[in-house]
């Protein structure tokens, strides 16, 4: 089973990091527009895909009804079933919004995850290319041919 | 508002050498209540001490050992007691020097008081 795929290389060890601590069965980071930019725990492209896309939805349609109701974007989401749970959560730095999803079982808990989503954020800053500029909204006509490039990436078909 | 385990929280801290108290949700690792110092991180004390708590509460039971009764962790700069009660776990961090009987015996007296005010489950 694939473990673990970043787009981008210095993701990698404030994720590990994360991964490790608390336990989480999985966790992945992505674009507000959806874009996946590192995976833990999936095994296929399309889980991922699927994953990105429900994950962009509920951010976006829960910032809306945070709006509505606080008049602010609700910043994260815990939802609790059976077995498992998932945090959904914004991750700010200097490079903009990023949005991160991931889901444990009764090995983790979800005051672990908290805690360690604040220093995984934390770790992403310090090791985030300083020179690279912020990113900028994805365009429509570009969004197929971004998502398909990253997902090829991450599973090694690129 | 006081909560119903102020009082619990109260007499915890009264201790000579407790520095702070915290009763939290064993499964979510979540401070329900707490009495601390300012300065300490109780959100990060009660994720850590709770999943500390629920690991050797499996262990004891995966060794055939039964319920843990109370736990005690010792380190350089201090310790930290726990028991649970139902659903909730009451947390106490203290200095090396505290005694450590003392805390025991009212840990395991508010753990009545624990259940009765919501850690049944």
């Amino acid at each position: 089973m694939m473990q673990m795929a970043v787009v981008e290389p210095w993701i990698e060890a404030p994720l590990k990091h994360f991964v490790s601590e608390t336990g989480a069965e999985l966790a992945l980071l992505l674009h507000p527009s959806g874009q996946v930019l590192a995976q833990h725990g999936f095994a296929r492209a399309v889980d991922v895909m699927s994953a990105c896309a429900l994950a962009a939805g509920i951010h976006a349609s829960s910032g809306e009804l945070g709006k509505l109701l606080d008049g602010r974007p609700f910043r994260g989401l815990h939802h609790v079933g059976r077995e498992r749970q998932i945090f959904l959560a914004e991750a700010l730095w200097p490079r903009g919004t990023y949005i991160f999803l991931t889901v444990f079982g009764s090995e983790s808990s979800l005051g672990l995850v908290r805690l360690y989503f604040d220093e995984l954020v934390a770790a992403l800053v310090a090791a985030a290319p300083k020179e690279v500029a912020p990113t900028t909204p994805a365009l429509a006509e570009h969004f197929e041919r971004d998502l398909n490039r990253n997902l090829a990436v991450l599973f090694g078909r690129a | 508002m006081a909560t119903p385990f102020a009082s619990m929280l109260d007499s915890l801290t009264r201790q000579r050498g407790v520095t702070a108290a915290l009763v939290v949700s064993e499964r979510d690792g979540i401070v329900v209540d707490s009495n601390l110092q300012i300065g300490q991180d109780g959100d990060r004390v009660a994720a850590l001490a709770a999943s500390l708590y629920r690991k050797a509460r499996l262990a004891a039971r995966a060794a055939g050992m039964g319920a843990v009764s109370f736990m005690q962790l010792e380190a350089p700069g201090g310790r930290l007691c726990a028991v649970g009660g139902g659903a909730l776990v009451l947390v106490v961090v203290a200095e090396s020097t505290v005694n450590v009987g003392l805390v025991r015996v009212e840990l395991l007296k508010a753990i009545d008081g624990l259940s009765a005010a919501g850690g049944d489950g």
